[in-house]
């Protein structure tokens, strides 16, 4: 379970990008952060496994206080997280199982992940997650000459060699076309109902957030404005969170949206 | 899109001003104030009137003679160039391998903090600014002639040039791969390892074989001072005015120079 209690991130500088938020996310739930760019989406995100540790207040994961955690304990709780980047962050002039095999590095000592001597165990670990993605067949490619939405899949995969119990999204389809949008967060419905991973997403299409969010919070200059099932969040609550009326470009479209929906 | 009240937005001014003017001038004066000299610049032109006629005697001798090279040489420069080639492989082979470490700590987005990133940049402009030359003195003096001299000046002077030349390559790595290592609890090592040296390695080899042609050619200073290698025997051809054998090692030092940009040319088109 996540729990943020009275955290707030106030970044040098004095920009506020959390402040004062109290949250709780239970195991299993696939959680969906709705909010303008600026309204401390990816903070929140950053916060729960302390690449960006609250200043104030804290946050809890599975009984860890990111705040109060050692160097040491901080590594291994960010070992059962995984997390997917907008920008995918590969390594892109290496093999795509180098790239998922770095999921495995908390486990490989420093020696044998210096030389790359990687225990066949892991290399299987690593090659399911490429198997639950769809894109095993791409192994030993190089990471430059996949698409988009496979340099996506191969992050996920990444963040599932980790074998997490907990998943971060940060905008994870901001970067693709809206089919492969679909696709990419269908990928991250079924993992987190198969597997039962919680999984937190910013997304900023409203229909996308809707579709996939079990649960959807809205941020606004980094505070708490909503926080509701998804299947509830109407116009109004997105109007509500987002501080002005809505426009064409808040939608990704219903054209690509797939027949069978919730 | 929401239309902007008020009409069209004033244009910002154009932020800091251009440097061409203030750099010019200054490259100005520096060129003028180098120029006042009996050897330089003016005092060049009033030189030319009697160093062409020199050139002129013994130019066309000179240059005859380099354009015959003397093949019977040959044999006498094998020894001394493959020591110079054993000097440079060792020398590179120590130098880029103690330079890899080296430069990742002496870079902002590898070293584990600020103290020892400075320490190493410190250290490193220290080394670099000793010329070969001065560190191949220094080591004939403290071991007494040979190669072994001519081998501890050329590591010296790899760690300076590599180091610095990757951990610039390294500060320009993408970022992106270092956060999704740290977010999976990879520590320091395994972050540089995996996110960030294969992003930098077909640099790192480049630079090690350029690294390589430069001590291949510093052989002929160093033999200069003592430190061994083809560098002795070319000095001594020189002192007699042997042109065509001198021009014997000249071709040798060409064509090894150009065989290794050949590899270096091959290796890099598989690694990028």
């Amino acid at each position: 379970m996540i729990r943020f209690e009275n955290a707030s991130v106030t970044y040098r500088g004095g920009v506020h990008a959390l402040k004062d938020l109290t949250l709780e996310i239970p195991d299993g739930q696939m959680m969906v952060i709705v909010g303008l760019s600026g309204a401390g989406k990816s903070t929140l995100i950053r916060a729960i496994n302390g690449l960006v540790p609250p200043t104030e207040g804290d946050v809890i994961v599975d009984g860890i206080s990111v705040r109060k955690a050692s160097a040491k304990q901080l590594r291994v709780l960010r070992s059962r997280i995984g997390m997917i980047f907008q920008t995918f962050n590969l390594v892109k002039r290496t093999s795509v199982l180098n790239n998922v095999l770095m999921g495995r590095l908390h486990t490989t000592g420093t020696v044998r992940s210096l030389l790359g001597w990687y225990k066949p165990a892991d290399v299987e670990i690593a090659m399911q997650a490429l198997e639950r993605v769809d894109i095993v067949e791409k192994a030993y490619a190089r990471a430059s000459n996949l698409s988009g939405g496979q340099q996506q899949r191969v992050g996920i995969a990444r963040a599932l060699a980790q074998e997490p119990s907990i998943l971060l999204a940060d905008e994870p389809v901001a970067s693709l076309d809206p089919p492969t949008s679909h696709v990419i967060m269908r990928d991250l419905q079924r993992i987190n109902r198969e597997l039962g991973i919680t999984t937190v997403v910013n997304l900023h299409f409203l229909d996308l957030a809707k579709l996939y969010g079990e649960r959807i919070i809205g941020l606004r200059a980094g505070e708490l404005v909503y926080d509701g099932p998804g299947a509830q969040a109407d116009e109004h609550v997105f109007r509500d969170i987002y501080g002005r009326s809505l426009s064409a470009a808040d939608v990704m479209g219903e054209d690509a949206a797939p027949a069978v929906a919730l | 899109m929401t239309g902007h009240a008020g009409g069209v937005a004033a244009r910002p001014p154009k932020p800091g001003r251009s440097l061409v003017l203030p750099v010019g001038t200054f490259l100005f004066l520096v060129l003028t104030w180098a120029s006042i000299s009996e050897e330089f610049g003016i005092g060049l032109v009033s030189r030319l009137s009697t160093s062409v006629p020199i050139f002129l005697a013994r130019g066309p001798e000179t240059l005859a003679a380099l354009l015959r090279p003397n093949w019977g040489f040959l044999p006498q420069t094998v020894e001394p160039m493959l020591e110079t080639f054993r000097m440079a492989v060792i020398a590179s082979v120590i130098g880029c391998g103690v330079a890899l470490p080296v430069a990742f700590l002496a870079s902002r987005v590898t070293a584990p903090n600020l103290a020892i990133f400075l320490a190493d940049r410190g250290i490193l402009s220290v080394v670099r600014a000793i010329p070969d030359f001065l560190y191949a003195l220094v080591f004939v003096f403290a071991v007494g002639i040979g190669p072994l001299p001519g081998i501890a000046a050329l590591i010296l002077f790899n760690i300076g040039v590599v180091a610095k030349l990757q951990s610039e390559t390294v500060d320009g790595v993408d970022v992106g791969p270092i956060e999704a290592a740290r977010a999976s609890g990879a520590g320091r090592l395994q972050t540089i390892r995996w996110a960030v040296l294969p992003q930098v390695l077909p640099h790192y080899v480049a630079y090690s074989l350029y690294t390589f042609e430069l001590n291949i050619r510093a052989s002929t200073v160093l033999g200069i001072v003592g430190a061994g290698g083809i560098g002795r025997l070319l000095f001594r051809e020189y002192k007699f005015f042997n042109w065509s054998n001198v021009s014997v090692i000249v071709v040798e030092l060409f064509l090894f120079v150009f065989v290794i940009e050949l590899v270096s040319i091959i290796l890099r088109r598989r690694l990028v």
